[in-house]
């Protein structure tokens, strides 16, 4: 299929979103769809743009990207220093990896109420959750991505007489970056949802909390609003990431 | 003008060296002694030894029994002054990095500072004939280039000696003529010592200054023949030479007697 | 490369043994407070009392129910979207924009919504896992139709088959293989939604029974149930995998 081609069927795409997006917009007006369920997208768009300027929602958004960042940040220098520890070494392999095996199929958010237990309902549980899901993904790829080197490369760095340092930055860890990297797309998947599900259940600043609220007193258009920020956050993150990636993976081919 | 083998004073030597790899016996009873400025090329059937010869030199393996020295100390581990070209030049590669950050890992390796590294490896990259390329990644040469990097990354550690295994045998028969001629100018130029592994009895006749022949389960050196052949070698000329065909067949003779006494067996 | 006799490894033992052996010697020796540690005694205790009570089974039979629904109810409209779609390059395309928008929305942030439009109760959940595991079914299928070998839908164009027997005699078995791997995936996913929406709101399943634990201080119940939910996870994925290569074997 030709550019052109794929050019006009997206913007047909396009044209149908906006289509549904009117057809729901007619139903709501004629009582067909309750607005309860389902308001009419000019009251979403309202609600949404009111939020952002005067209200809350971009402070809650900004939020909810901040509770994301940091969780994951824990996540990334936890998983990605001790995989690399992990990985690099067969001895520390055979002593962990069992263990690792046995918790990873644990459902992070079932951790929710042990950190409750122990933390209360607090920002360093959440925290604590966000990064808790976060790293399993992460510490399992750097794992892997250290321990099936190349073992081309391995002689290579024996034969040119490569320091234990040198050899782990310079070829070690750019061979595990794929998996690195692979590894941190699914933990930035995971620390939207569980910051969001951290906020519902603290009830601390996030969108996971103005939509809970939202729903709770009915206001539907402000609970889509919150919903639609959470998609656009969802969204731009892995924009950004795969542009990171892209970046750091250049030599592909 | 035929390079005799010199006699005393080897670069590197292999002495009663015997290795057993995973409950097998590889090689049995090996004794090599590469002279300085030498090209002595292995040849024998796949699965005979002859890599694991290789890494036994480089220090990459230890030997079960007898000793690898260089420069007449014993080799417990690789040195800078060796240099390996593998057969698998797109593996050996950094494909993250660009043909002239390749070719500075072996210049960051034995620390070169950066401020001398840049020229240094521009004169590497025209002495393998890359010199337009320095900004390609691995992926984006051809077979034969790859191969050229590998040899320039080689030469950056300044070895006395070049350890090669099979290192043309992935390419076409031109490009492994025109990377074997360059491979004896680079060992008449810097006067390293070369030792060259292949399984393909012309090229072995072609670059070496002697032939050794390794045979059997495990392997052993079973016979060794000295090159007198006029050099500079010709692709065409040294080739046609009746010395080299009888080389050749003295050769292919050695390879089938074994061959055939594996068989008896 | 030569087989070595697979020898079972030790080390990996000595972690997890060490570790339960250690919380078990503090419990006893100290009086650290109980209220949200327990040993590891106290912990099977707990596991074999609720077992034996019936309430595991009860929180685990809704929280199945549940995801299983929402794991079927997810598959077919993955299956009826991903096989159109992934059939034909121009509706792909043509879909492309309003099913990319719904795809960031994190299906956690469709709690609230869901509860919203049903209540607390079992179509809320089952909502929340369908519109979870409908994204990854959707991609799965889309990609396993596209690599279908194209000499087979030749083979489909020669006989003249119509569509639907297109689709029923050539491309579903062929997909099949990778649908039950994307199965086995979805329902760990099913899974995770379910426990997690229990644990945030609705009050069913053994998500909610850990949250009670955890608010009634029983920290050896909270952490019985919560080693259950990954046993329980663990053995359905183990069952699948045998399944699995089962039927399929090397195809798989």
């Amino acid at each position: 299929m030709s550019r052109q081609e794929r050019l006009l069927w997206w913007l047909a795409s396009v044209a149908l979103a906006v289509l549904l997006v009117m057809m729901v917009a007619k139903l709501s007006e004629l009582r067909l769809l309750s607005p309860i369920f389902l308001p009419p997208p000019q009251r979403i768009w309202a609600a949404l743009t009111k939020g952002l300027t005067t209200g809350n929602l971009a402070t809650m958004s900004l939020a909810t990207i901040r509770h994301m960042v940091v969780g994951l940040a824990i996540a990334a220098c936890l998983g990605i220093g001790l995989g690399a520890m992990i990985g690099t070494s067969a001895k520390a392999r055979a002593y962990l990896l069992p263990t690792l095996e046995i918790l990873r199929p644990f459902p992070s958010s079932a951790i929710i109420p042990v950190t409750i237990a122990y933390f209360g309902l607090t920002e360093t549980m959440m925290l604590a959750v966000i990064a808790f899901g976060s790293l399993w993904p992460i510490l399992m790829g750097t794992i892997h991505g250290f321990a099936m080197i190349e073992p081309r490369l391995a002689d290579v760095s024996r034969a040119l007489g490569l320091s234990r340092r040198s050899a782990l930055m310079k070829i070690a860890l750019p061979h595990a970056m794929p998996d690195i990297l692979g590894g941190m797309r699914i933990g930035l998947t995971m620390a939207l949802v569980l910051a969001t599900v951290g906020e519902m259940l603290t009830g601390r600043n996030g969108l996971g909390q103005t939509i809970l609220l939202a729903a709770r007193s009915f206001r539907t258009a402000d609970l889509y609003a919150g919903i639609i920020l959470l998609g656009v956050i969802g969204f731009a993150s892995m924009l950004i990431f795969d542009r990171v990636e892209r970046r750091l993976l250049h030599w592909r081919s | 003008m035929a390079r005799a083998p010199a006699a005393a004073d080897p670069v590197i030597a292999a002495s009663g060296v015997s290795l057993d790899l995973g409950g097998t016996a590889v090689l049995s009873d090996i004794d090599l002694a590469v002279a300085r400025g030498e090209v002595v090329c292995i040849v024998g059937a796949s699965g005979c030894g002859k890599t694991s010869l290789l890494r036994l030199l480089a220090g990459l393996l230890h030997p079960t029994a007898g000793a690898v020295s260089y420069e007449g100390q014993p080799v417990s581990k690789p040195r800078s002054d060796i240099a390996f070209v593998f057969q698998d030049y797109g593996k050996a590669l950094l494909p993250w990095r660009n043909a002239a950050q390749n070719v500075s890992l072996a210049l960051e390796a034995i620390g070169m500072p950066k401020a001398a590294r840049s020229n240094r490896i521009a004169e590497l990259l025209a002495k393998v004939g890359l010199a337009g390329h320095a900004e390609k990644l691995p992926h984006e040469l051809s077979g034969g280039m790859q191969q050229r990097l590998q040899i320039a990354r080689c030469l950056a550690q300044e070895p006395s000696v070049l350890l090669m295994d099979e290192p043309f045998g992935a390419l076409d028969a031109m490009t492994r003529q025109a990377l074997q001629d360059e491979t004896l100018a680079i060992a008449e130029a810097s006067r390293a010592s070369i030792v060259f592994v292949t399984h393909d009895l012309d090229e072995a006749i072609y670059l070496g200054d002697r032939v050794l022949g390794l045979a059997g389960s495990p392997g052993r050196i079973g016979d060794t023949v000295a090159v007198r052949l006029p050099r500079p070698r010709d692709q065409l000329t040294t080739r046609e030479d009746p010395e080299f065909v009888r080389l050749r067949r003295a050769l292919h003779d050695f390879i089938g007697t074994v061959a055939s006494d594996r068989q008896a067996r | 490369m030569e087989r070595r006799p697979v020898h079972f490894n030790w080390r990996g033992l000595v972690l997890p043994v060490g570790f339960l052996l250690g919380v078990e010697l503090i419990a006893t020796t100290t009086s650290i407070e109980r209220d949200a540690f327990a040993p590891p005694s106290a912990i099977l205790s707990a596991a074999a009392g609720t077992l034996a009570s019936g309430a595991a089974l009860k929180a685990t039979a809704e929280t199945l129910i549940t995801a299983g629904s929402g794991l079927l109810l997810g598959l077919l409209l993955g299956l009826l979207l991903g096989i159109p779609l992934g059939l034909d390059r121009r509706a792909d395309l043509l879909m492309m924009v309003p099913l990319e928008s719904l795809r960031p929305v994190p299906p956690v942030a469709l709690i609230p919504l869901s509860l919203l439009i049903f209540g607390f109760g079992y179509r809320m959940e089952i909502a929340v896992v369908a519109f979870a595991v409908v994204g990854p079914i959707f991609l799965f299928t889309r990609s396993a139709i596209r690599g279908i070998e194209p000499q087979l839908m030749e083979v489909a164009h020669a006989l003249g088959l119509g569509f639907v027997a297109r689709v029923t005699k050539i491309v579903l078995p062929a997909i099949l293989p990778r649908i039950c791997v994307a199965f086995r995936v979805a329902l760990g996913i099913a899974l995770v939604v379910a426990v997690t929406v229990e644990i945030t709101a609705n009050p069913l399943g053994l998500g909610y029974a850990m949250t009670i634990a955890q608010q009634s201080l029983q920290p050896d119940l909270m952490f019985a149930l919560l080693l259950w939910i990954g046993l329980t996870g663990w053995s359905l994925n183990a069952l699948l995998l045998a399944a699995e290569s089962r039927l399929f074997g090397a195809a798989a």
